[in-house]
């Protein structure tokens, strides 16, 4: 594959902006993009920069949607930006989570703050078949209630028992914090896999969160039994050319901007400081 | 690979048929005592001793690299570039050269520049700090010269010979000159990979990193040290230009991550990694050393630190 550097304009068509600096962008792209969940796009703000952003929606094609946080410079500037403004994408790169690796089991995701961005898209490609599918879990960890991501459908998805979800925050103004029919609790995304009714040995879980979250709950769910080549997890790096060519965000000799950024957990054992 | 003994002053004629719209470089120094890759209009002016500072990288990697311009019609593609001829260039370098050719074998950028390029090798000096890379396969080149005899590497460096056949003799037979490898010194071990990974913890990356002072000297001079920044400038009235620009995995930076997570945190892992990419390789040349041994990074370490040390202590447990 060659390498191409020129970014596809696009136009922001819409921004939720109701979670404080969690703003969900949705473009329109001027020649379709395939997106699989897990895969990611270089977001370009011309003469600012660009960024690696992964896919929060499923399917894509001539829209993109993402959750991007303020988090720097760029991100800045495009917060700067309003609806109809033009900005440009390469992409899309790397490998995704693979979606026939979830048929026919019992699904868990696991996801930390931001994390969810991602998971919401593959999550999304597993409701179009969710026939095939056993359970749905979703365990969601947060900062506080006000910064869950996508809470009105997750408590749709809760509510008409497509989905069993089940909420953590670090902290709360309200105890006890209730949030509807959710199960949620102050504390750690780990504390959520308390009590939970789940199938190991049928289970696939895809992880996705911060550093922090990766040292902990991906071995848990294995010693708990769940296969690690059944435990997917996304690597965030600083990628900036998603080709394998800046190095940037190699980890263990491992680009994980092409042969990732989803790996197993099995993987994950064998790639220095992966996580 | 066919060869051919050359009498004196071929080496000049040979510089003279270059064709025209060629620029013509290679290693001169200077006043300031340093050695450069710069224009060059005769061929004894070629410093054939001493290694130009920053290598042949310099011209298809330039150290700031336009990606595109954005025209009011879209984003434009950076134009063609200019045919370079490079003389003088030496063995570890050519291998340095082969190196690239692979990690940017997908680059159209490079690959433009690349095949504009003309590349003359010749036989070095070698000195107490370098050592050269191992004899597996010719590196790349046009043409190489060494002890009175060119040796022919491409389609593009027999076209160059073919107006001065009557100043060489009969076809040789054999293959490269053993001047080509004089100044081996030391070589990775077969299960280096081995021993870098069970040496992970070792107080050797203690001890090196506590010295290291991450200037990023030894990548900036590194021949196959190539990683970059993307970076973007908007002019006021000027054109909206996006780089890649030389970074540095010793920066602080590199690894650093959205919300200020950073996995490369200190000096150590930031050496350690550096050395993980000249003697392991990333991606698909894990298990292809980048070293070529040129030794320019022990030079150019203000704390002198010796990658052929560090492999040594490596190799034979650990502590120095």
């Amino acid at each position: 594959m060659t390498v191409d550097f020129l970014p596809i304009p696009a136009l922001i068509e819409r921004i939720d902006r109701r979670v404080h600096d969690h703003h969900v962008f949705s473009f329109r792209l001027s020649s379709p993009l395939t997106v699989a969940p897990g895969q990611f796009l270089e977001l370009s703000l011309p003469g600012v920069g660009a960024f690696p952003v992964s896919s929060a929606a499923y399917p894509s094609g001539g829209t993109f949607e993402a959750c991007i946080r303020r988090a720097g410079r760029v991100t800045a500037a495009l917060y700067g930006l309003s609806e109809g403004a033009t900005v440009g994408f390469r992409g899309p790169f790397g490998n995704g989570f693979p979606l026939s690796a979830f048929e026919g089991k019992d699904v868990l995701l696991v996801a930390g703050g931001l994390g969810m961005a991602p998971l919401r898209g593959l999550l999304q490609a597993l409701l179009n078949q969710r026939k095939r599918l056993g359970r749905l879990i979703l365990l969601y960890g947060s900062r506080e209630p006000e910064l869950l991501l996508f809470r009105p459908e997750l408590e749709a998805l809760a509510d008409s028992g497509t989905l069993t979800a089940r909420f953590s925050v670090d902290f709360t103004t309200e105890l006890p914090w209730s949030a509807g029919r959710f199960f949620c609790k102050v504390g750690l995304v780990t504390e959520l896999l308390e009590g939970l009714a789940f199938t190991p040995d049928r289970t696939v879980a895809a992880v996705c969160g911060p550093p922090a979250l990766y040292t902990c709950v991906p071995e848990e769910l294995a010693s708990l039994g769940v296969d690690p080549a059944a435990i997917y997890l996304t690597l965030e790096r600083r990628m900036k050319c998603g080709v394998g060519q800046c190095c940037h965000c190699v980890t263990g000799g491992v680009f994980v901007c092409r042969d990732g950024p989803v790996f197993t957990l099995e993987r994950v054992r064998t790639i220095e400081n992966a996580i | 690979m066919r060869s051919f003994h050359f009498e004196d002053g071929f080496e000049e004629r040979l510089f003279q048929a270059i064709p025209p719209e060629f620029s013509r470089f290679g290693p001169v120094k200077a006043g300031d005592g340093v050695c450069r890759l710069q224009p060059v209009a005769h061929w004894a002016e070629l410093n054939l001793e001493a290694l130009p500072l920053i290598p042949l990288k310099k011209f298809l990697l330039p150290p700031r690299d336009e990606l595109w311009r954005l025209e009011p019609s879209g984003y434009r593609p950076p134009a063609a570039s200019a045919p370079l001829a490079l003389a003088g260039i030496p063995p570890c370098d050519l291998y340095g050269l082969s190196y690239l050719d692979r990690v940017f074998v997908d680059d159209p950028d490079y690959r433009r520049r690349r095949q504009n390029l003309l590349v003359i090798g010749t036989a070095c000096a070698p000195t107490e700090s370098c050592f050269c890379p191992p004899r597996e396969k010719a590196p790349p080149f046009d043409l190489f010269l060494a002890s009175k005899r060119i040796w022919v590497g491409s389609p593009r460096g027999e076209a160059l010979l073919g107006g001065l056949g009557s100043d060489l003799s009969d076809e040789l037979e054999g293959w490269l000159p053993e001047e080509m490898f004089q100044g081996q010194r030391s070589l990775p071990p077969e299960n280096l990979e081995e021993l870098f990974l069970a040496r992970a913890e070792t107080s050797l990356w203690r001890q090196v990193g506590s010295r290291c002072v991450s200037c990023g000297a030894c990548a900036a001079v590194c021949p196959t040290c190539y990683c970059y920044d993307v970076v973007d400038e908007a002019l006021p009235g000027g054109p909206v230009t996006r780089h890649r620009e030389w970074d540095n995995c010793f920066f602080r930076t590199h690894a650093l991550v959205a919300g200020g997570h950073n996995f490369r945190p200190g000096r150590e892992a930031r050496l350690r990694f550096r050395f993980e990419h000249k003697l392991l390789g990333f991606g698909e040349l894990r298990g292809t050393s980048s070293c070529v041994g040129c030794g320019r990074c022990g030079r150019a370490c203000p704390v002198d630190i010796d990658i052929a040390e560090v492999l040594t202590a490596l190799t034979e447990g650990g502590d120095r």
